[in-house]
């Protein structure tokens, strides 16, 4: 445990006077276990680059809107959740899978898409956020 | 100023991961790496660069688990059986840090951890090399032509940096 600043509790309740005055409680593990384990916002044209990131490893470009995130702290198992987002120059852009490749427990791959012929293309912005349990 | 790591050896990879996300300031490296996978020919050259929190944690030093512990997990993973990791702890979390690493130490443990190891581990001895060690400013300056990206077979490679 890292000492600065530490406070150890396993459950967290709050009156909620406020509002409801109903008493809740959640357990910390729970909060914990729905926090994004990885998170990372690229630019993925020109030299792509990491604009920000937490628990992220490198980012290798595999080609035109294709793009692989790899974790430092890896995940439990390959049953992982994404979020994602992408703007593609000059279209509407998504975050689409890519054919037989999406998660290793130490890597997600995904593609960018324009929203009107679905061809891969170089996001400006591609971010995503893993959800899942760590190894 | 210089930040002292504190001991992390039997802390969790993750806590470890966000104190150095408020204490370290993120390094961008000038290197990145390039690589054809051989069980991948059909498709273009990939390009592999460090994140810079990643970079800052390796050069600090007193953070990262050693390689190793990936290959094992890697191994594990490979099983027709796995399910889910059971050695993270024993991997990640216990293993004993690895000190500080130049920048060039730092790419060649990430080559080793995020890289294929049939591209690394004998990436010079087929007709052209499959990887190369190169400065971002070395990339072509335009994607137009993504897709076509090839590592020379002209390459002329100084070992001081890829070996």
């Amino acid at each position: 445990m890292v000492a600065h600043g530490t406070i150890a509790f396993d459950t967290l309740t709050t009156s909620d006077q406020v509002n409801t005055g109903t008493e809740k409680s959640i357990d910390t593990s729970y909060v914990f276990n729905g926090v994004a384990k990885v998170w990372n916002n690229i630019n993925g044209t020109g030299t792509i680059a990491i604009r920000d990131s937490f628990n992220v490893g490198s980012i290798t470009d595999n080609g035109t809107g294709d793009y692989t995130h790899t974790y430092s702290n890896a995940m439990a198992s390959v049953n992982q959740a994404n979020g994602g987002f992408a703007r593609v120059n000059s279209y509407f852009g998504f975050l689409g899978g890519v054919i037989d490749d999406t998660f290793t427990t130490t890597s997600m791959r995904h593609a960018t898409n324009r929203h009107d012929t679905m061809n891969y293309a170089d996001a400006v912005i591609a971010t995503v956020t893993i959800h899942g349990d760590l190894a | 100023m210089t930040i002292e790591t504190p001991e992390f050896q039997g802390t969790h990879l993750w806590e470890r991961l966000c104190w150095a996300k408020e204490k370290l300031e993120p390094y961008r490296s000038e290197y990145c790496i390039v690589w054809e996978d051989p069980n991948d020919m059909e498709n273009p050259a990939k390009v592999t660069h460090p994140d810079p929190n990643w970079m800052a944690c390796a050069l600090q030093g007193g953070i990262l688990p050693p390689v190793q512990s990936y290959w094992e997990l890697k191994k594990d993973e490979n099983k027709p059986d796995f399910v889910k990791h059971t050695r993270g702890p024993e991997l990640l979390h216990n293993m004993k840090p690895i000190d500080a690493m130049t920048e060039e130490e730092a790419i060649e443990y990430l080559i080793m951890k995020d890289i294929p190891e049939t591209v690394w581990r004998d990436w010079d001895k087929s007709n052209k090399p499959k990887m190369v060690i190169c400065k971002k400013d070395q990339l072509p300056g335009t994607r137009e032509w993504r897709n076509a990206w090839q590592i020379s077979e002209d390459l002329v490679i100084n070992n001081e940096v890829a070996a």
